[in-house]
């Protein structure tokens, strides 16, 4: 039987690719067709398998009615598989699901969205007070500022006056001579001598 | 414009002598640009150690004092023509900051810089 199918294959081959250069020869085994037989297949006598007409009949029938059965039953249950599979996909229950889903996910995005909000009237207020507080810091240090400003020039003009007052009293080319006599006649000693109790005699002995 | 005092010792001289070396110098402050405040004269005295200076030894010496504003780039130009007066002994520039009000002591512990305020 095997030689059988394997002819029949080698046939079919051919049919198939009659140009094809190299045949494939789909025979099972090493032995050619001259090899001679094995050892310890010397006695080895071929029996035909077991056939009985009657028994074959009455085999095959029942055969044919278990394919039958369960053919019906694979059948039955890959109609129930499609069956629930389609239900899941688009049946009612689908849509129903499909429906809830969104209302949960539309709340959903409300909550959100009113948490949200919630959240930037909170954060804008402390910003707004944030930027008040600096805007009133920062006015305040502008004044601060400008008040010492006022200060200062004001001690600077006063000091400017009070130089103009001293100009009169400079030496200038004209009162040079006055001015050196005057020093000259009046000779002056910053010594002084002071003593623990604290007072202070500017009389000295002078060179 | 800054303001210094000078003060210089000069060879022990008669008085017309004196005055005269004295205008020399206001005279050269005034070339240069400085205007002169006033001056004093602490005395004629002995000096309190022998000065040799331009070839002779001294042991008395006028003190005088010269309080002037100037720009300060004068300054050395000033200086090397006193050093070159022959009448005088020891010329001295130094900064007047009696102008400028004290800084405020803060005590011991340091002002941190990096604190504001």
């Amino acid at each position: 039987m095997l030689r059988a199918l394997s002819k029949s294959h080698a046939a079919a081959v051919r049919i198939l690719a009659p140009r094809a250069a190299v045949l494939v020869e789909t025979v099972r085994g090493r032995k050619s067709r001259f090899d001679p037989k094995a050892k310890s297949k010397a006695d080895r006598i071929k029996v035909p398998s077991y056939s009985n007409a009657k028994d074959m009949f009455r085999l095959n029938v029942r055969f044919s009615e278990y394919q039958l059965l369960v053919r019906a039953i694979r059948f039955m249950f890959t109609e129930k598989r499609k069956k629930r599979k389609y239900e899941e996909e688009k049946g009612t229950l689908a849509e129903e699901r499909v429906r809830k889903e969104k209302e949960e996910h539309r709340a959903l995005m409300a909550w959100n969205d009113a948490e949200n909000l919630k959240q930037r009237i909170i954060r804008e207020e402390r910003l707004k007070k944030i930027t008040e507080a600096k805007e009133l810091k920062l006015r305040e240090e502008v004044l601060l500022h400008q008040k010492e400003q006022e200060i200062y020039i004001k001690e600077k003009e006063m000091l400017i006056l009070q130089l103009q007052e001293e100009v009169k009293n400079f030496i200038t080319q004209q009162n040079l001579d006055e001015r050196i006599e005057e020093a000259l006649n009046n000779p002056k000693s910053y010594n002084y001598a002071i003593d623990k109790t604290g007072q202070i005699t500017k009389r000295t002995a002078f060179q | 414009m800054p303001r210094y005092d000078m003060f210089l010792v000069l060879k022990s001289m008669q008085r017309p002598e004196t005055a005269a070396t004295l205008r020399r110098i206001v005279e050269n402050l005034f070339e240069h640009g400085a205007m002169v405040r006033s001056m004093e004269n602490l005395g004629e005295r002995r000096l309190p150690y022998a000065i040799s200076k331009h070839g002779s030894r001294h042991k008395h010496g006028g003190y005088f004092a010269i309080d002037f504003y100037s720009s300060p780039t004068i300054l050395k130009n000033v200086l090397d023509n006193l050093e070159r007066d022959i009448d005088v002994l020891r010329p001295t520039i130094v900064k007047n900051n009696t102008e400028r009000p004290p800084k405020q002591c803060h005590g011991v512990h340091e002002k941190d810089p990096w604190k504001i305020n």
